[in-house]
């Protein structure tokens, strides 16, 4: 009885895996900023949103001042 | 993932495998790229392989076959990680040598707890399915910090494995990694708990690498990844419940 449980068990997973793996995963899934990032290793972590917004940040907005020395 | 999107984020990599590829993904116009049925297909191929290398070693059983095939398919998946351009050749070889050697394992604990294999088998497909509808609707959602998550508690198992491994050969080891007490099975829940985690990985590696097209061969590439997890959680479940058993 319990292999025959565990057996079906087995079946029934590997027939939902063949199924389910070849459908496209949901948009709640697919569309977020926070993916990770497989180009990168894990323990480099690589915040393009922020480095865009670093140096974006460094432009400052204003008139120019010419600074004297004296 | 945009296309435009995925650019942006593994075309400044500096991982020859994913950032050459996505750089000049101009190239691949025309040619074979990496898609969800091909690596499925593939998956499943492997999977039959290593049904095959278990069920000769569960008939001729033969402790040459089994470390053998351990031994080997460890070089194999060694060379596979750096090289995944061979893992056509090299994949289809790892999962029938690593079948070899869990025919063997699980032969040997089921002469000391019958119905184990089964049961063990049960459980690996059934987390494999459970994790994959939660990572398709979007329930387990893998971001960078849980990648590092994973993986720090994965190098750190690999470390005390292989710390254990080491002390053996001077008659001493870690212990509670192989008692059957509170410890022991307490590390091994948990070590099931990262083995299955890093299925959501090998999800989420795939569907952006079909969604990003990636080159045909990193599909085999990744059926491989998706094969060293499997074999992993089931030999971690077999041990949890060896241990569960001998109580």
């Amino acid at each position: 009885m319990n292999s025959i449980i565990f057996g079906l068990l087995a079946v029934i997973s590997l027939f939902i895996f063949f199924n389910l793996s070849k459908v496209k995963a949901s948009a709640k899934q697919t569309n977020r900023d926070d993916r990770t990032n497989w180009g990168t290793p894990p323990w480099r972590k690589k915040n393009h949103t922020s480095n865009r917004n670093t140096s974006s940040g460094r432009i400052i907005e204003g008139e120019a001042e010419e600074v004297n020395k004296d | 993932m945009a296309r435009h999107a995925a650019l942006e984020t593994f075309g400044r990599s500096g991982n020859p495998v994913f950032g050459n590829k996505f750089n000049n993904s101009q190239g691949f116009v025309g040619s074979e790229r990496m898609t969800l049925d091909g690596t499925v297909n593939k998956t499943g191929f492997l999977l039959g392989l290593c049904f095959f290398g278990a069920i000769i070693s569960w008939n001729i059983p033969n402790p040459f076959l089994m470390f053998g095939g351990a031994l080997v398919g460890f070089g194999l998946a060694i060379y596979t990680s750096f090289v995944p351009r061979n893992a056509g050749i090299t994949a289809p070889i790892y999962a029938f040598v690593k079948g070899l050697f869990l025919g063997g394992i699980s032969l040997v604990l089921e002469m000391q707890y019958p119905g184990i294999a089964i049961q063990a088998i049960g459980l690996t497909f059934g987390t494999l399915a459970s994790l994959l509808f939660f990572y398709k609707s979007g329930l387990i959602k893998p971001t960078e910090n849980f990648r590092l998550m994973i993986f720090s508690a994965t190098f750190g198992i690999m470390i005390l494995y292989l710390v254990s491994f080491v002390m053996s050969f001077f008659g001493s080891g870690i212990g509670f990694i192989h008692s059957n007490g509170i410890f022991g099975i307490g590390f091994s829940l948990f070590v099931v708990c990262i083995a299955a985690l890093n299925l959501v990985l090998d999800f989420d590696f795939i569907e952006q690498g079909a969604e990003n097209s990636l080159p045909k061969y990193m599909e085999w590439y990744g059926a491989f990844s998706l094969m060293v997890t499997l074999i992993w959680l089931y030999l971690e479940i077999l041990r949890l419940l060896a241990k569960l058993r001998s109580r």
